[in-house]
């Protein structure tokens, strides 16, 4: 394919995304209310900050596409940054750190999804008890106590290269690659079906139970990626990191245009869900806002995803059609109803 | 059910282990038995844990010690639900003799207190102010209204040498100390020509909040010079959005933004150290437990406790005073 062509493409696909608009709206209205809103370094603020809420988003997305859920993002996030700022680490190389948080990302997925996936208990279910698990493991190692970050691990939250801050680049790599892997590979495709429909992934032969683990391992890795990016810039490490932060990553999800019932999403849509919600924040700043709209904005957002979500389902309803989505009726059941007389 | 039989064993068994590893023996959850002589067990039952409730248990921990108390240690994960079943576990399966309690909730912790006093059980609560005042043995609570004003004397005092624009950080909305904080900190300005809160960020107690609440306001207020930072947990995140900013330096430096902070905790105290921190309101953490465990011994003698409500404003400690009050705050001890 020409480089020309795909050029085209991308920009078809971005045009495809109604967020786009939503989120160029944002900015323009922004910028025009508020003079200094539009800066090379507002914007790069918001990009800075966007970061750690679009690796972890990703990672979601792949749960949520096999209509699955992860509300242990929050603690894993936690539990991550303990393990990196925990005393077994202390003095060691940080590309070994980093290293060892990522693997133990991964360890943390592959919990939850070989729990999901073995024993057949609702994924909301598991994932709410790893929530307390991991958050009580991570409060174990820091004795709940706040733990400055030694200055070599910091590097990965406040460097830059090429004038770009190394949480971008993350950022980029964790959408850029995340969107490959779930459009051009057999493990993307089989994400959406297992999400489809799982009954049909299991007759077609899927490896369903290993493509399910294979997402919630995704989650894992990309939330240790976030927690290393996360802890880089607040150079320290506190218990109360991630609390309630899985609202804010199934909010970024959602809103981007992945269905709760999965089988359907983007990975470009979530990185706008991301850059959306950033960009309200910060907008929030910049008016001056009582503290108390602020609240009222984040739930006003994840109402609107959540009722998009749901309108997009009817109309997904409505156009594959009751033959597939509803249960299907015996013949009997199928005929007229007889007259009353 | 026959199918994969390894992997439902592997994912028990992962479960199981990382579920030790979260309980596992230390005095931060479950219970925990401290050195008495046996006069008694006090049951002490926590909303949370974390760098100041760690500071208030070893206070309760040393005051019960010297007076020959057992302590038994929960925490309620801030669960009011929770709380309510471990205060009934620890009055009826454990039979304390006494309850020291944070609550998670003032109001829910109601059906709690009334339990303790049906069974003749002291019910004394420290740090959080419950609606049924009248019901409980003893309280002790800090007095965030007066911390927040005593924050806002330092700022008052600084603006007397050049006007100060000031950031506010704001903890959670629904959390008395932070509301009270704010309302200190808030009516004590007024009417100061040379103090201006530019901006008032929410943080809900997050670090993550505050770091970008604080990079967004400096962003819009290039013109910032001082930062109320209602909690010390949340310093590091301030620091953090200072350096990337180019704008931390340390007290007495032309590009120093004035910082006060409240709680008192190592943070705090290293920061006044480090001259990064021009001065932090400390929490009366040790005068809690002692006053606690003092009033438990009161009750226990069947003698009524006076006052039966204490509201303690914290310390101040800046750069001034610190050889001579560090000893006082909590944080600076070693």
């Amino acid at each position: 394919m020409k480089p020309a062509t795909r050029v085209r493409d991308a920009l078809l696909a971005g045009a495809r995304q109604p967020l786009l608009l939503v989120l160029l709206v944002l900015l323009l209205a922004l910028s025009v209310s508020y003079g200094d809103f539009a800066s090379t370094a507002n914007f790069r603020n918001i990009a800075v900050q966007a970061s750690p809420l679009t690796i972890a988003a990703v990672g979601a997305t792949y749960v949520i596409i096999t209509a699955g859920i992860d509300l242990s993002v929050g603690s894993m996030l936690f539990l991550a940054a303990a393990i990196e700022s925990s005393h077994a680490l202390a003095g060691v190389p940080a590309g070994l750190v980093f290293l060892t948080v990522t693997a133990a990302g991964v360890g943390m997925g592959l919990v939850n999804g070989i729990a999901v996936t073995a024993t057949r208990v609702p994924a909301l279910v598991v994932t709410l008890a790893t929530l307390q698990v991991f958050r009580g493991a991570g409060g174990h190692i820091t004795g709940q106590q706040n733990i400055t970050l030694a200055a070599n691990l910091r590097g990965i939250g406040t460097a830059a290269a090429l004038g770009v801050p190394a949480p971008v680049w993350l950022a980029a790599g964790a959408a850029v690659g995340g969107g490959l892997l779930f459009s051009r590979t057999v493990f993307g495709r089989y994400l959406q079906a297992v999400g489809s429909h799982r009954d049909a992934a299991v007759h077609a032969g899927l490896p369903v139970r290993r493509v399910t683990a294979g997402a919630y391992a995704l989650a894992g890795l990309l939330t240790a990626l976030a927690s290393l990016t996360q802890t880089g810039r607040l150079g320290a490490v506190q218990p109360s990191i991630g609390q309630g932060y899985e609202l804010t990553v199934v909010t970024a999800v959602v809103l981007g245009g992945t269905s709760l019932f999965g089988g359907r999403g983007s990975i470009t849509g979530t990185v706008l869900g991301a850059l959306v919600l950033t960009t309200a924040q910060t907008g929030l700043v910049f008016s001056g806002a009582s503290p108390y709209v602020f609240d009222i904005v984040r739930g006003a957002v994840l109402l609107v995803a959540v009722l998009a979500a749901a309108m997009r389902w009817r109309d997904l309803a409505r156009a594959v059609g009751p033959t597939v989505l509803r249960p299907a009726r015996s013949r009997s059941s199928r005929r007229k109803p007889a007259k009353k007389w | 059910m026959r199918r994969y039989p390894v992997a439902r064993c592997v994912a028990v068994a992962a479960m199981a282990t990382l579920a030790l590893a979260a309980c596992g023996p230390t005095s931060e959850s479950g219970s925990g038995v401290g050195s008495g002589k046996g006069h008694g067990t006090i049951g002490v039952s926590f909303d949370l844990l974390n760098a100041v409730r760690t500071s208030e248990k070893s206070a309760i921990e040393r005051a019960a010690a010297s007076a020959g108390y057992k302590v038994v240690f929960d925490v309620a994960d801030q669960d009011a639900q929770k709380q309510a079943s471990q205060i009934q576990d620890l009055i009826q399966t454990r039979r304390v003799d006494a309850l020291i309690v944070i609550a998670q909730d003032g109001k829910q912790i109601a059906s709690s207190i009334s339990l303790a006093k049906a069974r003749h059980v002291p019910f004394v609560t420290i740090d959080r102010a419950v609606a049924d005042e009248q019901d409980v043995s003893f309280q002790i609570t800090g007095d965030p209204h007066a911390d927040g004003e005593l924050a806002a004397d330092e700022f008052i005092a600084a603006a007397r040498t050049k006007p100060l624009k000031v950031l506010e950080l704001v903890g959670a909305l629904t959390d008395q100390n932070a509301i009270g904080r704010r309302d200190g900190f808030g009516n004590t300005l007024k009417g100061h020509a040379d103090l201006t809160v530019v901006s008032q960020v929410p943080t809900d107690w997050d670090p993550s909040q505050a770091l970008d609440g604080t990079s967004n306001a400096l962003q819009k207020n290039p013109g910032i010079n001082a930062i109320f930072v209602p909690s010390d947990f949340l310093l590091p995140s301030v620091q953090s959005a200072l350096s990337t900013a180019k704008r931390l330096a340390p007290v007495g430096d032309t590009k120093h933004v004035f910082l006060v902070t409240i709680d008192g905790d190592q943070n705090g105290c290293k920061a006044i150290r480090g001259k990064t921190l021009d001065a932090d309101i400390a929490t009366r953490v040790d005068q809690f437990g002692t006053e606690a465990v003092q009033a438990i011994t009161t009750t226990l003698a069947a003698e009524v406790v006076v006052p039966k409500t204490v509201r303690s404003a914290g310390v101040t400690l800046d750069q001034a005073n610190f050889a001579t009050v560090k000893a006082r705050v909590w944080g600076c001890g070693d």
